[in-house]
């Protein structure tokens, strides 16, 4: 009489379902993803409100020292000289009268140089400038910037 | 003589697939960035004819170097602005608010403005609707 059954349990890891859930996070990065339209490198100021920016706007980016990049909406942005920011947006706003423009400037960027810019979209007709932003931090807040 | 008929696997060989999915999600992992895509709007004035600002009339806060600010030539904190606003935005909604910012001044700071006049209806539950931001070009021609 046999009294006792050993039962034989898998010692294994079940992986079965693994790639589903791969598939299931590709499907989610994939849908996810937000391919940058320009890369230029800021700090941008930080503010508490903030919309969300339409895609395909055209972005003019300032960087600290003042250089000027430019993409009507491509990721790949082209740096141009102050005083072609007016054609560059004259040429946008030809195209499309209602396309926003985002301004992606550096936050200790001397005024002068975005005041050419947006005295530039002004003259260009531009509707709707984005002044892009970070969230505003309860530690930025409180020293001010 | 004997030919020995080899066996065909008919099924599709699947043991690297989840090597593949993983390598996929690696590469999006990296190169998916959370682009900061969010800002404040500002509209710009798209007539020609629209009435220009009084500068009497109006509200003027000048940005200067360093973050100091001015509020009609008064010295003013940024968190006392709306404060300063509210009787005079009771009294005329649409009182014009101007935000002139010295050429030296940064950038980050007149944002800093703007983003705390469009708070106005959180903070004293009152909007700013008249926000101007005059060009240097327009303050040369028009600035009286």
């Amino acid at each position: 009489m046999k009294l006792l059954v050993r039962s034989v349990q898998n010692q294994g890891i079940p992986t079965a379902s693994m790639a589903d859930i791969a598939f299931l996070l590709i499907i989610f990065f994939m849908v996810t993803i937000n391919f940058e339209v320009d890369k230029t490198q800021v700090f941008l100021p930080k503010t508490d409100i903030r919309l969300e920016i339409p895609k395909k706007a055209a972005y003019i980016s300032i960087t600290e020292s003042g250089q000027i990049r430019v993409s009507g909406g491509e990721e790949i942005s082209v740096p141009v000289h102050p005083e072609d920011v007016l054609s560059f947006a004259a040429d946008v706003v030809a195209r499309d009268p209602a396309k926003p423009f985002v301004l992606k400037a550096d936050t200790n960027v001397p005024y002068r140089y975005v005041d050419r810019v947006i005295d530039s979209l002004k003259q260009a007709k531009a509707q709707v400038i984005y002044l892009l932003s970070e969230q505003e931090t309860v530690d930025s807040a409180a020293s001010g910037g | 003589m004997k030919f020995k008929r080899g066996s065909v696997n008919d099924e599709i060989p699947t043991a690297s697939m989840a090597d593949i999915a993983f390598l996929l999600i690696i590469y999006f992992m990296v190169t998916t960035t959370f682009a900061a895509t969010r800002g404040i709007d500002f509209s710009l004035p798209q007539d020609d004819d629209s009435p220009l600002v009084d500068k009497e009339e109006s509200v003027l806060i000048e940005v200067q170097p360093g973050g100091v600010l001015l509020v009609d030539t008064k010295p003013m904190q940024l968190d006392q602005i709306l404060e300063y606003l509210k009787p005079k935005l009771e009294r005329n909604p649409m009182k014009p608010v101007i935000i002139r910012s010295h050429e030296m001044a940064e950038y980050g700071f007149m944002v800093g403005v703007f983003d705390e006049l469009r708070q106005a209806p959180d903070k004293i539950g009152l909007e700013v609707k008249n926000v101007s931001i005059p060009t240097q070009r327009e303050i040369d021609m028009f600035w009286y």
